[in-house]
């Protein structure tokens, strides 16, 4: 890959600088979506992000091609985990909470009808970010990684470490509460 | 729950109500093939229910996506790019920093280290404060980088690397296969009026496969495609516009995994890009702008 011998360390240097550019730069918007969802608000998701980047600069080498969003989101994620532990370390749920979330089981039917969709449609942003707010760690990362990130199941499975079939469980059972929420139903949340 | 419960289901889908609910999702998530998007398709309109809940998925998909995305800001952006172009600096002696012209950043450097000292503060930046300078053009120049991406050379690379990408899982990477540039230049003169000098170096081991039409940026432009041993050289080359700065000398670069070569001459803005090795592909780029110059008539556009 490096060019002339010389110039070899100049060389590389420039094309990761060059990498960095073209793999992390354009995924900004969706790194500190992210952050922002993970740690509730937008200043500490500049600073997440901020370290997710030196992280991500650190690696670049390592960046294998594929779905660049989908390997700076996966470090923006550990860098949000990361930085909730350091700085909020109450907020953070413990590992035995996500099993136990992907056990509950689903919620009753209800049997819904279009008025709630048209409910749903017009929910204002401020009724949409508050519910998503609400909602469980693990989900709401699930439903932010596929909704607001736009990333596929497999490569949510693939960051989150999990089977496929957990992620579009999670994502079920995030947009049932969030459906349920914003549809005017106030079920007991399971 | 659902009458349908009990009646058996020749479509291959979960006869369980709740993962029948998860196909829903996945249909509104586009993660379904066509088969079974149909299957599910077919149990919705035979199913109010699931109907029911695909309307709700949409609306609910749609109140979500039209939340406000936070803002990409320039200062943010700059201290991104700053990064990058700051380990430069430090580490590889001349590189970047050399380039740009020390007396205008004085005035940038005065003006952006108020702002600057506050990001060190909540970061350990401070064994690169001796760099602001540089972040400090950074900042302009990252802007710029996102306010013209549709022309920006950054972009344009991206551009050729997924046009390339692209003609590698296509079923061929042409769109007129010839390895006579007779057929192609005319082609490509036919199709987009406009066409580069595509010699055949089959003799130097790269043999003209043929060209296709490559569209960026909204503007079509025409492609060469190459053959070296097994790996295969994309030439795209976008007519000068008058603005252009003339750049004779290669530049290398990389774009989506791809090694690209990019270089001007009087009449095109020449971009090669391959998987090929570093020097097989500067090899390419030296024959390629001799056999031009050796047969100029060739290179003049259409």
């Amino acid at each position: 890959m490096a060019g002339a011998p010389d110039g070899g360390t100049v060389l590389s240097e420039k094309m990761l600088a060059a990498r960095f550019a073209e793999v992390v730069l354009p995924h900004l918007g969706d790194a500190l979506s992210l952050a922002r969802w993970l740690t509730g608000n937008q200043a500490d998701a500049e600073d997440v992000v901020q370290e997710a980047c030196l992280k991500a600069h650190a690696g670049i080498a390592g960046f294998a091609g594929g779905n660049a969003r989908a390997w700076l989101l996966t470090i923006v994620r550990n860098a949000s985990y990361t930085w909730m532990a350091r700085n909020r370390p109450r907020s953070v749920v413990a590992v035995g909470d996500l099993a136990d979330l992907d056990d509950v089981s689903p919620p009753p039917d209800n049997d819904a009808d279009s008025p709630e969709a048209a409910l749903i449609a017009k929910a204002n942003s401020a009724a949409v970010e508050a519910a998503i707010a609400r909602l469980p760690q693990a989900f709401r990362e699930t439903v932010v990684l596929r909704d607001i990130n736009g990333l596929s199941y497999r490569e949510i499975a693939t960051m989150l470490g999990v089977p496929q079939g957990t992620v579009m469980s999670r994502l079920a059972r995030a947009r049932g509460l969030l459906m349920t929420e914003l549809g005017g139903r106030h079920h007991e949340p399971a | 729950m659902s009458p349908h419960e009990n009646r058996p289901h020749e479509d291959g889908l979960p006869q369980d109500p709740q993962d029948m609910k998860l196909m829903i999702h996945a249909l509104v998530d586009g993660e379904l093939d066509a088969a079974a998007a149909l299957a599910v398709e077919r149990r919705m309109a035979a199913d109010p229910e699931l109907a029911t809940e695909h309307a709700r998925l949409v609306a609910l998909r749609g109140a979500v996506a039209s939340l406000p995305r936070p803002s990409v800001s320039d200062d943010f952006l700059a201290r991104i790019a700053a990064i990058a172009e700051v380990k430069d600096a430090g580490d590889a002696v001349q590189p970047t920093a050399a380039k740009v012209e020390p007396q205008q950043q004085q005035g940038n450097v005065v003006e952006m280290r108020p702002r600057a000292a506050r990001w060190f503060n909540s970061f350990d930046w401070r064994q690169m404060a001796a760099s602001i300078a540089l972040t400090a053009v950074l900042a302009s120049g990252a802007t710029q980088w996102l306010a013209t991406a549709d022309n920006g050379s950054d972009s344009f690379a991206v551009a050729v690397a997924n046009g390339h990408r692209r003609s590698l899982l296509a079923a061929t990477p042409v769109d007129i296969v010839s390895s006579d540039r007779h057929t192609v230049k005319p082609w490509l003169d036919g199709r987009i009026g406009v066409s580069p000098a595509a010699p055949d170096m089959a003799k130097d081991g790269y043999a003209l496969l043929g060209g296709r039409v490559e569209v960026i940026g909204d503007k079509p432009m025409p492609a060469l495609v190459y053959r070296h041993h097994e790996h295969l050289i994309t030439l795209v080359a976008a007519p000068r516009q008058n603005e252009a700065k003339s750049m004779p000398v290669a530049d290398d670069l990389s774009a989506g995994g791809f090694l690209l070569v990019h270089w001007t001459d009087d009449a095109f803005s020449y971009w090669a890009i391959s998987d090929a090795e570093r020097p097989a592909l500067d090899d390419f780029v030296t024959r390629f702008r001799a056999a031009i110059i050796a047969n100029p008539a060739a290179g003049s556009p259409g």
